[in-house]
């Protein structure tokens, strides 16, 4: 169910800035004055607006926002500048609208969420169905949940080791709402809550890839070509597993607190989910991948530590086919706390060891290929001001065996209920072209975004 | 004579029916302070109640929240479980809040934030800082361990126990003391004032409101004043219940993903 990719208006040959326009006349019309406005109106029961406690499920249970976002390279990205005309540097150029619901049937919940945006980088109105759920309690202690669904669990802060849901980079790298970072998946998902431990089953019949970097909105490093490529020549069209049962990824997780220490052991049965494989003939496809792992979370001194391991089992299982990624170790560890009040400091260690590395150099002496141990540290200093309203926030990636980084600084100002903005960037630098990193340097920009919530 | 004797009878029947409505005023300030901490934090086994707020900020501006809550204590006095379930506005509905709390080490807390599916747990931190944008902090919402500070008896009014407060580690806190003033009826505080250390009143929280729900003298509308830069947050609770009979399970993480709503929904 790629929903995303269903919808696209036949718009191509539009001209870019006339849509630019028009977004930038939507931003307008979206002013704090105007919004501010309508906000305060109707203020009776003092100040409330409605009988807020009339009634318990209010008339109109739709809900969701229209927002603004726009966003652009620092630099040129030369592999792109022949695509679009040169001005036409933009990696987020959207006015979207979200509208949500959820109710009872019974005791059964359903959750519908749903995008509907106006894409100026891809050109074309797009659909992307974010929720479509219905959870019900079939035997006592059970939780089934079907339908469309985010699926997210283990420890890492914007690192997964376990966590093989469908991840979306390309609206993670272009300043869209860190939601965005999650892509959904059709699963079916069982739950069993035990007095020690819980476990979750999650079935999802039709394998779905991350939305990886593909040459669309983003650039990537080709080993073949030498450099960045990007579409239309570039673009990477892989084609998914067949649809069938053995095709399905199946995940698990067994979980438990100790003392207010959470642990928990993780299995994955599947595909990578980016197609960094080659096949014979040279296409990029997803190859098979089985992942065991664990993780621990709980209270050290003043603060948060976890840690998390992961054995990636790859298709490749003994190393020496140099078109098909290795197996790798993972590991995690990190720790959070507050520093002083709301000044939150999170740092994390992260390896990514690529197992039978001596076959891979045997097979292939790339000058591209990763490093046997690819390890970074991860930075988050977080502070809020003004009641929460205004919150400041830096990321930071930093690999020394890749020599590269990855910066997100942002700030988010709530203004009210109903609207709040945000502005940041991401930016990417290292020095070698094919690194981790590296590679989208000139992906890196500058986003601002406009919020008005109902 | 007959009839003054039945005066005398039925006064003394009122007396001995509210005898702590004229009981002796209590002398040792560390029972107050325990008889007010379960007053104001540990009514019945458990409870549920819907509450709102209204904040205000200094330009007059209003922010609104409303969730529903759920409280199961282990022990009077000692640990207890809470679950917030956020309905607005539209940016927190559906988080849901769940916090184990420790009288003698620090809570467990964990927000579920449905966008991500994320259940992210939060690190210990400072208690004294906005519950969710509010003028209110966490430990208003939660209770302070009265062991914290140390406590003096300054004055017994008609009304009130008037106590004196200081932090015994002045450094984990904003305040350098703050006074409270506590209802000799009901047991609840109905007035704290904060001071900082040049001794200026900055803050106060005051009970506008109490009820007696299911025989228990319960707070419904209380408000955190910012005297410093003049913000303010109202809040309300209704639709309180106390001793549903909630066991540990509705505290999990289950209820984080799916929250409980045979608890949370509205009773009848």
């Amino acid at each position: 169910m790629q929903v995303n990719k269903v919808i696209k208006t036949g718009e191509s040959g539009r001209n870019v800035s006339e849509k630019r326009a028009l977004l930038l006349t939507a931003l307008l019309f979206l002013s704090p004055v105007a919004l501010a406005q309508q906000a305060d109106e109707g203020g009776s029961d003092q100040g409330w607006g409605d009988d807020s406690w009339a009634e318990e499920t209010p008339t109109s249970n739709w809900h969701g926002f229209i927002e603004g976002g726009l966003g652009n390279r620092l630099n040129a990205d030369p592999a792109l500048n022949d695509r679009f005309s040169p001005v036409d540097d933009a990696t987020l150029s959207e006015l979207r609208l979200r509208l949500e619901t959820t109710g009872f049937v019974g005791n059964d919940r359903y959750a519908f969420k749903a995008d509907l945006y106006a894409d100026g980088v891809d050109q074309g109105v797009r659909a992307d169905l974010r929720e479509a759920s219905y959870t019900l309690t079939p035997i006592e202690r059970t939780d089934l949940k079907l339908g469309q669904q985010v699926l997210t669990w283990g420890t890492g802060d914007l690192l997964f080791l376990n966590d093989l849901f469908p991840k979306d980079w390309q609206s993670f790298f272009a300043g869209r709402d860190t939601e965005y970072l999650k892509a959904p998946v059709l699963a079916a998902k069982a739950s069993y809550y035990g007095d020690s431990a819980s476990l979750d089953l999650v079935w999802m019949p039709d394998y779905t890839s991350d939305r990886y970097i593909n040459g669309e909105r983003f650039s990537w490093f080709s080993p073949q070509a030498g450099q960045n490529v990007a579409a239309p020549a570039g673009r990477i069209d892989a084609e998914e597993p067949a649809n069938s049962f053995s095709n399905g990824e199946f995940a698990a997780r067994l979980s438990g607190t100790v003392d207010s220490t959470e642990w928990a052991l993780y299995g994955y049965r599947g595909f990578q989910k980016q197609p960094n494989a080659l096949d014979s003939v040279g296409n990029p496809v997803f190859t098979r991948l089985n992942v065991l792992g664990a993780s621990v979370r709980g209270n050290l001194g003043s603060g948060l530590a976890n840690a998390e391991v992961a054995l990636h089992m790859a298709e490749d299982n003994d190393g020496s086919d140099p078109y098909k990624p290795n197996s790798q170790f993972r590991f995690l560890i990190g720790y959070e706390r507050e520093l002083v009040p709301k000044l939150t400091l999170g740092l994390q260690y992260y390896l990514e060891q690529t197992l039978d590395y001596e076959a891979l150099n045997a097979a292939s002496p790339s000058p591209y290929n990763p490093e046997e141990y690819r390890y970074l540290y991860t930075t988050r200093l977080n502070y809020r001001m003004w009641q929460d309203n205004l919150v400041w926030s830096v990321f930071a990636f930093y690999s020394p065996s890749d020599d590269d980084y990855y910066l997100r600084p942002s700030v988010s100002y709530r203004y009210s209920d109903t609207l709040s903005f945000d502005l940041g960037a991401n930016v990417f630098g290292g020095d070698k072209a094919h690194t981790f990193f590296g590679q989208f340097e000139d992906a890196s920009n500058l986003y601002g975004r406009v919020r008005y919530a109902f | 004579m007959i009839k003054q004797l039945f005066t005398t009878f039925v006064a003394g029947l009122a007396l001995t029916g509210s005898a702590q409505l004229y009981a002796a005023d209590l002398t040792d300030v560390n029972e107050i302070v325990k008889q007010a901490n379960l007053a104001a934090y540990y009514q019945g086994e458990d409870g549920r109640s819907e509450a709102r707020m209204l904040i205000e900020d200094s330009q007059g501006r209003k922010q609104q929240r409303q969730f529903t809550i759920l409280r199961r204590d282990y022990e009077d006095g000692g640990d207890q479980q809470f679950l917030v379930a956020f309905s607005r506005p539209a940016d927190v509905r559906d988080t849901v809040f769940l916090v184990e709390k420790h009288a003698g080490t620090d809570d467990d807390r964990w927000l579920y934030l449905p966008g991500l599916d994320l259940v992210k747990r939060i690190s210990a931190g400072d208690k004294r800082t906005s519950f969710v944008g509010s003028n209110y902090f966490y430990e208003d919402v939660s209770g302070r361990n009265p062991e914290e500070d140390t406590h003096q008896l300054i004055e017994t009014t008609e009304a009130f126990y008037v106590l004196d407060n200081a932090p015994k580690d002045p450094n984990s806190v904003e305040f350098a003391r703050y006074r409270v003033w506590i209802d000799k009826v009901n047991m609840l505080p109905m007035k704290i004032e904060y001071s900082d250390v040049s001794d200026k009143l900055y803050r106060r929280v005051e009970v506008l409101e109490t009820e007696t729900v299911q025989g228990i003298p319960t707070v419904t509308k209380s408000r955190v004043s910012d005297l410093v830069s003049g913000a303010s947050t109202t809040m309300e609770f209704r639709f309180i219940r106390y001793d549903l009979g909630m066991d540990s399970s509705v505290f999990t993480e289950r209820s984080l993903r799916n929250p409980p709503r045979q608890w949370l929904k509205r009773p009848e």
